[in-house]
């Protein structure tokens, strides 16, 4: 789990201009249906799916993308660049 | 140049490492459970400047891309 201060240090490290955000009782990823439990070894452990969200102004989701595919943001990059242009139109 | 991206969220929400696939037991196939042109639930994080960010702050405002990382890597 990254902590707000880990995240802190790691912003500035690379000069981020968005929060970076921790879900630290994993209550988002558990709401987004985000966070998955295995059993091992008859313990259940707990972590997230690699995600991309995307959510328009309205507050509705346009795009999400889970798993492997989501490691690469340039699907999710073209869908921001096109609601932008939407929004841009209107 | 505006900027295609209104606002980036990065959620580092990371837990323990990935797994180790010979000990997997019964594990669950991951699925979202989120479709497009659902309403996003709402959600409060806490940011890297100790602030509560809500989705609902960027109601009206901006378009929000959510990035979930596992394991960011951000040395926390």
């Amino acid at each position: 789990m990254d902590s707000p201060a880990a995240n802190a240090a790691f912003a500035k490290q690379i000069g981020l201009t968005f929060p970076l955000l921790s879900d630290m009782n994993r209550k988002m990823l558990k709401t987004y249906g985000i966070l998955k439990g295995y059993n091992v070894q008859d313990e259940t452990y707990e972590w997230a799916l690699r995600a991309n969200i995307i959510i328009d102004k309205q507050g509705i989701i346009q795009f999400v993308e889970e798993g492997d595919s989501a490691v690469d943001p340039n699907t999710a990059l073209t869908m921001c660049t096109t609601l932008h242009k939407k929004d841009a139109a209107k | 140049m505006k900027h295609t991206i209104a606002l980036g969220l990065l959620v580092a929400a990371t837990l323990a490492a990935a797994p180790v696939a010979r000990h997997v037991g019964k594990s669950q196939v991951a699925k979202m459970t989120l479709k497009v042109g659902d309403p996003a639930p709402e959600f409060t994080l806490l940011s890297d400047q100790w602030k509560a960010v809500k989705l609902s702050d960027y109601r009206g405002k901006k378009n929000v891309f959510l990035a979930v990382y596992v394991l960011a890597f951000t040395g926390g």
